[in-house]
């Protein structure tokens, strides 16, 4: 049939299954939203506030579906706007589809009113992008680009289409997408040495990522880790791909990971790691992380294998395969004086908690308190800083796709759209977001949206007044010098969501956190909770940037 | 010197490719030396010789180039059993007193004369890089005026080629 290049864009969504799409109008969109007005039956526009918001929502709704996001923003500045997004999603490995329009073919090149090279401006943050500058090649461009986004290691594909092209019309012919096969770049013979070097193992720990969960495999990962009788330490990125209630499991690795990941790394024969990537958050000092052990390494992008850390062995293909595989090649282990030694270690590890100042409440309360309130399904957002690794390190997720947070860019601001995207794609569930002031200030505009569409988001805005995680950085290396990070700000953000129509709370100390967060639990409302903390709080432990968990810094004035 | 590795990539003739392939390049920090790019002889392709400098960067470059879409095969061309080969133009200072020495090095090199000035000679020149790395350090001498060269072409020997599964 013969449509204009918007209506195929909305026909080319359909096909991929696509039923919501966060964004933003402008003037090189205004094709693409009146197809957007005449399909509104078959597809749902959440307009953010600001395109930043609308890119964060299509991650946060991407993250907890496993489907691509799509985000939709004018050219210029609704295109740079989206950057920081389509960036969080990339070092994330998230997949999105991201359509900007541009000005019109004959005005390109030329510095036209609101053109920017957003192609230009992505190319570094994108698995790949388009322009489209001729409506014949439209339908399989986007059919590519979906593809590309979706398959190997997932990511961003930005799409730029100028203005004339989405007036244009076209015969447009439906094609059924093809199905995402990654293909199994390893041999018979690398699963075998990997069992070899694992059946030699007489302690063994595995390392996973955010590559377990993008790949849908926590329960391959689950029997696998059960089958050899593996402590399990997971990368930021990938908590909720192993339920943290498991006898196994022994929470976060790295910086602020706990006391017994540390000393398992470094005291284990052997690192399996799986969908994770050495970043040096986890593998502060290269050379010496798991300086004792065999590694091997399963992941799907060739590229990661001897970037950061030199591994003995490697398995490239889809985790929920390899991990089977891999499984079907071992018999049943048992560790038992490891997995004794590593739970001991765990004892050391847990945190005192010993609130700053009976003047405020404390975070890992706080955290505990939403636990007991919400359920395994529950999602839970962050933004970037003290609150994120808090959270990391207390709430005890369960089940995949129930965690959204910025791990690889650390985006302060990402949360609040995060939390957007995650609610519109789970109606039926309840979002928390954690965040702290210094993000919240950044994008606390999405408000307006989480109004809008009347989403049931429960912010919890650990609010210490200044910027935590710098100034703790300050407070250890650089002699107590705060620049900058106390803003003196003196924003009521109860009264700010009263503003946006959202019910505003407020807890000043330890005593009043389960009482307002139950009031807050009560409905499906949207709600805005300012928890004052302590300016003094700190992340502990820490293991200090480029170190190992022997300099691992346990307690702080 | 020889040591440096030459790198085939088979890339996909769109607007761009060669953009995606430098800022990778920058943005990985890879140390390479010589960039070429021409067609491929086959439809829809196009070739580019990288050499890189730096022995441990060559697993990864590999890989990263392989992330990148339109590059469809990126492979180091085995040292022994391959051919390397640039082409230079060379303007090089010359008097009377000069002039016969300078023709007599440049014939060594069988580096044809394609100009003369009034106090110039113009040479071109082909060669490995090193064969060209030493005619440049002997005509240096005489003073060289300005220099051209085209960046490494290299083809692996024998049958196989840079497309084959």
């Amino acid at each position: 049939m013969l449509l204009n290049g918007s209506e195929i864009i909305a026909e080319c969504l359909l096909e991929q299954g696509v039923d919501t799409v966060f964004g933003y109008p402008g003037g090189a969109v205004l094709n693409i939203y009146d197809a957007l007005y005449k399909y509104s039956d078959r597809i749902t526009h959440i307009l953010s506030a600001h395109e930043q918001g609308a890119a964060h929502a299509a991650d946060g709704y991407a993250r907890t579906t496993g489907k691509c996001g799509v985000v939709i923003a004018t050219s210029g500045p609704g295109a740079t706007n989206l950057v920081t997004g389509i960036a969080t999603a990339f070092m994330d490995s998230i997949p999105l589809v991201a359509i900007t329009g541009n000005v019109t073919n004959d005005l390109l090149a030329r510095d036209s009113f609101q053109e920017v090279d957003i192609c230009g401006i992505t190319l570094p943050v994108t698995k790949h992008n388009f322009i489209v500058k001729d409506v014949k090649d439209l339908a399989n461009v986007i059919r590519k680009a979906f593809k590309i986004a979706m398959s190997g290691r997932k990511g961003p594909v930005l799409i730029d289409i100028p203005k004339d092209v989405t007036g244009a019309k076209f015969e447009y012919e439906p094609v059924k997408p093809e199905t995402v096969e990654n293909e199994l770049l390893s041999q018979e013979a690398d699963f075998i040495m990997a069992a070899d070097i694992i059946k030699r193992a007489k302690k063994p720990m595995i390392y996973m990522g955010g590559g377990v969960v993008s790949a849908d495999a926590e329960k391959e990962l689950l029997a696998f880790a059960e089958k050899i009788d593996c402590p399990v330490a997971t990368s930021v990125m990938g908590l909720g791909g192993f339920p943290s209630s498991h006898r196994l499991f022994m929470g976060t690795i790295g910086m602020h990971g706990g006391y017994e990941t540390g000393k398992a790394t470094d005291n284990c024969d052997l690192i399996i790691t799986a969908g994770a990537r050495f970043s040096d958050r986890v593998a502060g000092d290269r050379e010496k992380f798991g300086k004792d052990a065999a590694i091997i390494q399963l992941d799907i992008d060739k590229a990661e294998i001897n970037k950061n850390v030199r591994i003995d062995c490697c398995i490239l293909g889809d985790l929920k395969d390899t991990l089977k595989k891999l499984s079907d090649n071992l018999e049943e282990m048992k560790h038992p004086e490891w997995v004794a030694q590593v739970e001991e270690w765990g004892k050391n590890s847990e945190v005192t908690e010993t609130p700053e100042s009976d003047c405020y409440a404390h975070p890992y309360h706080i955290i505990e308190e939403v636990r007991k309130l919400t359920n395994d399904e529950d999602i839970i957002v962050t933004d970037v800083g003290q609150h994120q690794m808090w959270v990391s390190q207390k709430y005890r997720f369960e089940k995949p796709r129930t965690w959204c947070t910025s791990g690889g860019l650390g985006t302060m601001g990402y949360g609040l759209g995060a939390a957007v995207g995650s609610a519109v794609a789970h109606p039926e569930r309840r979002v928390v977001l954690f965040t702290g002031d210094g993000s919240f200030h950044m994008n606390l505009n999405e408000l307006a949206t989480v109004r809008s569409y009347n989403l049931p988001i429960v912010v919890v805005v650990m609010n210490n007044t200044v910027l935590g995680m710098v100034r703790q950085w300050q407070k250890l290396f650089y002699g107590r010098r705060f620049s900058q990070t106390d803003p003196h700000r003196k924003t009521d953000f109860a009264a700010v969501a009263e503003a946006f129509g959202i019910k505003g709370m407020v807890i000043h100390n330890d005593d009043e956190v389960s009482e307002v967060l139950a009031k807050a639990f009560e409905g499906t409302e949207p709600v805005v909770i300012d928890c004052k903390i302590s300016p003094d709080e700190n992340v502990l432990p820490m293991i200090p940037p480029g170190k190992t968990v022997d300099e691992m810094i346990t307690e702080m004035e | 010197m020889e040591s440096k590795h030459i790198i085939g990539l088979l890339v996909h003739n769109h607007p761009g490719v060669l953009l995606r392939v430098t800022s990778l390049i920058t943005r990985r920090g890879f140390n390479i030396d010589s960039l070429t790019v021409s067609p491929a002889g086959i439809e829809g392709y196009s070739r580019m010789t990288i050499r890189i400098n730096d022995d441990s960067q060559v697993e990864q470059f590999i890989n990263q180039m392989m992330k990148i879409v339109d590059v469809k095969k990126a492979e180091v061309l085995p040292e022994t059993a391959s051919v390397a080969s640039e082409l230079m133009l060379v303007k090089v200072r010359t008097d009377h007193a000069s002039r016969n020495d300078i023709i007599d090095v440049t014939s060594a090199y069988h580096a044809s004369l394609v100009n003369i000035g009034e106090n110039s000679l113009t040479f071109r020149a082909s060669g490995t890089p090193s064969q060209l790395d030493i005619l440049v350090r002997e005509l240096s001498v005489y003073g060289i005026l300005e220099l051209a060269r085209t960046g490494i072409a290299a083809l692996e020997t024998g049958d196989k080629c840079l497309a084959d599964e």
